[in-house]
Order: C-alpha cells, then structure tokens, then sequence
C-alpha cells in the first residue's frame, strides 16, 4: 500500500465516519474532508501515527456562507489536507496551536483577515491588523451571501420550504374555500407524507445546501 | 372519455383561482376527465432550478411525471411555464439514460421511480387534438361577441427542433374563435410580456415590454386581452396597476382562455369567481351577458 491511500486508512480507522470523504487527488496528494468537530482528532492522530509529520500551514477559504479550512501536512513526500468546512453563522475555528505550535501564526492571521474568531488560541490577538481594526471590515472576508442572486431568493426559498413558488398564505386558502374549491389543491404542503418525500429529494439532489438552505428556520441562510 | 393528469401548477391555483373553476368546468362539459396529481410540486421553476443545478430540477420534475404515471395516464398542463419545464424535463430523461438512472438513483430512495412511458401537453393542444373543435362547438351556447387581443406567452411556441411554432398558438386562436369573439391582430403577439424580466428591470419589463403590448391591442380596439399563461396574466394585470406609477393609465380586462370558453359554455360568470382578478373582467362578463 503507498503512502497516500494508507494515510486514508489510517484517519478512516481512528476517526471513523468522522471522515466525510477522502480521496488521493495525484501522485502524492492526499485531500481528506473531517466533520469540523473531529479536526482536532485528526490532527492529533496524525502527531501520534506520523513522528516525521510536519506541518505546512493552513488555508482558508470564505466561500460566501461557510469558512473552508484546508490544514496541510507533509507526511514522508506527500501532502496531504484536512478539509472542514464551517458556517459563518458559527464563525469560528478551533485552534491546534497546542497540538502544533507552528499554527499559532497562520492562525492568528487567519483571524485578522477573515474576521473568524479563535477557539482556545493560547495568545487569539491581531498579527498582522492594528488592534484598533474594525471587526466589520476584514480584509478577506466575503459579504454572506450565497449563489442567488436576490431576485431569485423568495423563489427558492418558497420552493424548498413549500414545494409551491406561489404564496400558500391562509388568505388565499380562505378565499379558494368560499368560492367552492378545496383549500387548497393536492400540493405537497397539504399531505405531511408528500411533503417529508418532496424535503428528501432535495436533499438527494442536494439543492438545499447549493441555495443554502437551512432547514431548521424553513428559511435562505441568508436574505 | 378523454382521460389526463391535469397539473394546475402553483400561479393558477393560489394566484388565480377562476381559472382553476372555469377549467375543471370545462373539463367537466367536453367529457374530458382531469384527474388531480396527489403530492404533486412546483414543476420545478426553470430560471431558478435549473439554472443553478439540472439534477435537481430533472429530479423534481421526474417526481412529478412519476405521479401522473402510478396513475397511468398523459400529463397536460394549464400553465405555459409548467408545460415547458415538464415537456423538456421528459424529453431530457427519455432520451438520455445515464441522467434517468441518476434521477431514479434518488427517487428510489421514496419508492419511486419514473419509468418514461407517458407524454406531457399544453391544455390547448388536448382541447384541440384530443376532445376536437366539433365537440367543443357543440357547448357553445353563448357565443361572446367582443373583440379581443391573443397573447399566446412564449413558450406556447416551444416546439421539437424542426417543428411548427405556430402550432398551438394556432390551436388557441382557433379555440378562441369557438367562443364567438372577434379576434384582433394588434402586431405584437409574439412580443414577450415581460414577466421574466420583471425582477431584474421593472421599468424595462413594463414600458419596453407589456406597455407596447397592450398600446397596440388598445389602438386595435379591443375590449380584452385573452391569454393561456398565469405568469403572463399576471404581468398584464399586475402591470397595468404598476404602470400607473408612471402615469401610464390602462384598465384592460385580462381573460383566460379557459374562463372564456366557460362563459361560451354558459356557465354564469358569478360562478366562475372572477373577483381574483386585478382587472377588469367581471366587468367585462357582466357587458358580455348584455350584449
């Protein structure tokens, strides 16, 4: 077995289906998706299992309404990238510098670019960014927003949430009854059953989390 | 019996209502037999659905075709847009079986499947083809004698590569007809309403798009405009009260097909709750009853 697909194994083994997806990307490339809460795991598990391991450094990527963390190491001639992906609701990122002291830094910058606050950083002050830099105007951080543009939203929104794009208010529902019609016709809002099966093909399809959809609220994450 | 799945869609049933009554009258006086799709959803919305991801818009539609296939019977739709999406979405999946085995992949995970085995039409071409202009002719008992406008909506003109696009903007005309009106050519049938661009430029979509429109129909001399679509109908009678913040002031009644035929039918225009309209008709329907 090389390098590449044993290191696979080795996080799949500790972390089990903390690992979300892993995949040798090339020769010598290794690219590994963990659930945000098992990254420090990972990387402990790595410390443990790989006494050569060094760590590179870390990239963040803001991808409108979530933060991306790529955590790179090398291990013996290959490198290979923890991914987690996070909210921006949440905004935070969990620090490994007592794990790997040589993340303090990038940490710190990360922070002061993106605006993402540090959780457990033993010193989470500004690195790059004078102390009194605003916290709404990050260098690199994006506005939250997702794909839609904002024409679009109400419409995928009603879409997810009812099945109907049209609005399915109780007023309407009203005034179809006193002009002899049932409420409403057989749409998927008015069957629990069909509305369960209809919220399971979006996500088959996984159009919920491209619109960023949160299904909690029945509402875009973002307005 | 001429038997279908009839997707109402989401504009007629929760926007316009009247045209959902006038349809299943109608429906009901030509022996044509509608059956309701349970569970059914938006078919989807192509700008949006499609747009962003073609799965997930083939797969909601593949839901739906499903739906009217358990029942084991063809799919015909009132609304233009809802035609296009479930017309090219079948088409799409027929033809291509690597994205219908894509598709099932997750309808299989809700006990569904569809399997491609029925067909998609506009109303107006299983009015025509279907049920036939004789027996059509035969419940017209009130023959209307106005004047009216056609917008047949854009994708009335959808047609398989190669095909006639006047196909069924023909049909309507000719269902039009049946109902003893005189129709207008204004010029402009096949100028788009507007509707699409309303989100992106609300003054384009009015002055450069529904305002010619209803100029040249008014110049024509009509008394309606008479249209198939719930999105165009929208945009004509939403519009005619937006235009009014320009100081732009037309009151032009807006008639569904299906509503028209239905009074040509007989059927009292009080029945028919045409209330839910912003313009005009019930006005209209009340002049029609005198003439």
């Amino acid at each position: 077995m090389n390098v590449e697909e044993e290191a696979i194994n080795y996080l799949r083994r500790g972390l089990g289906s903390d690992v979300l997806d892993a995949a040798v990307m090339r020769e010598r490339r290794v690219s590994v998706r963990v659930k945000p809460e098992a990254l420090r795991r990972a990387v402990e598990l790595l410390r443990d299992g790989y006494p050569k391991l060094r760590f590179i450094t870390i990239s963040t990527v803001d991808h409108g309404l979530d933060f991306e963390f790529l955590h790179h190491f090398h291990i013996g001639g290959t490198i290979l990238t923890l991914r987690t992906v996070k909210p921006k609701e949440e905004n935070t990122l969990e620090s490994i510098a007592d794990i790997i002291p040589a993340a303090n830094f990038i940490e710190r910058e990360i922070a002061d670019l993106f605006g993402v606050r540090l959780l457990n950083h033993p010193k989470p002050r500004n690195l790059i960014l004078t102390k009194d830099w605003p916290d709404d105007k990050r260098p690199l951080r994006k506005p939250f927003v997702g794909e839609l543009p904002r024409q679009a939203r109400p419409v995928a929104e009603a879409l997810i949430s009812t099945g109907c794009v049209a609005p399915a208010s109780s007023f309407i529902q009203r005034r179809r009854e006193s002009a002899g019609l049932p409420r409403t016709p057989p749409f998927t809002f008015a069957d629990e059953e069909s509305m369960k099966e209809f919220h399971g093909v979006i996500r088959g399809t996984g159009l919920d989390e491209k619109v960023g959809f949160d299904w909690k609220s029945g509402k875009l994450r973002y307005k | 019996m001429v038997r279908y799945a009839s997707f109402l869609g989401c504009q007629i049933p929760m926007r316009i209502p009247s045209i959902e009554i006038a349809s299943r009258k109608v429906f009901e006086r030509v022996g044509l037999e509608a059956a309701d799709l349970p569970g059914y959803s938006c078919c989807p919305e192509p700008v949006i659905s499609r747009q962003l991801d073609e799965t997930a818009w083939l797969t909601i539609s593949a839901r739906n075709l499903s739906i009217a296939e358990e029942l084991g019977v063809n799919l015909m739709t009132l609304c233009n847009g809802c035609y296009e999406t479930l017309v090219e979405a079948n088409g799409i999946l027929k033809g291509d079986p690597e994205k219908m085995r894509i598709v099932n992949e997750i309808l299989k995970g809700f006990g569904r499947e569809y399997r491609g085995t029925i067909e998609v039409k506009h109303t107006v071409e299983v009015l025509y083809e279907d049920v036939g202009v004789e027996r059509i002719k035969e419940e017209v008992v009130k023959p209307r004698r106005i004047r009216v406008a056609l917008h047949y909506g854009c994708h009335m003109y959808r047609e398989p590569e190669g095909g006639d696009v006047m196909r069924k903007p023909n049909m309507m005309r000719e269902l039009t007809r049946l109902t003893g009106v005189e129709i207008v050519d204004y010029g402009l049938e096949r100028l788009c309403c507007g509707y699409p661009t309303m989100q992106a430029d609300e003054e384009f979509s009015l002055k450069e798009r529904l305002l010619p429109k209803l100029r040249h129909a008014v110049e024509a001399g009509i008394d309606a405009v008479v249209l198939s679509c719930p999105a165009c109908h929208i945009q004509f009678e939403m519009g005619q009260v937006m235009l009014r913040r320009y100081g732009i002031n037309y009151n032009v009644p807006c008639i569904n097909l299906m509503e028209l035929l239905a009074l040509s039918f007989g059927v009292p225009y009080r029945d028919l709750h045409l209330e839910f309209h912003r313009s005009p008709v019930r006005k209209l329907a009340r002049m029609m009853e005198d003439v």
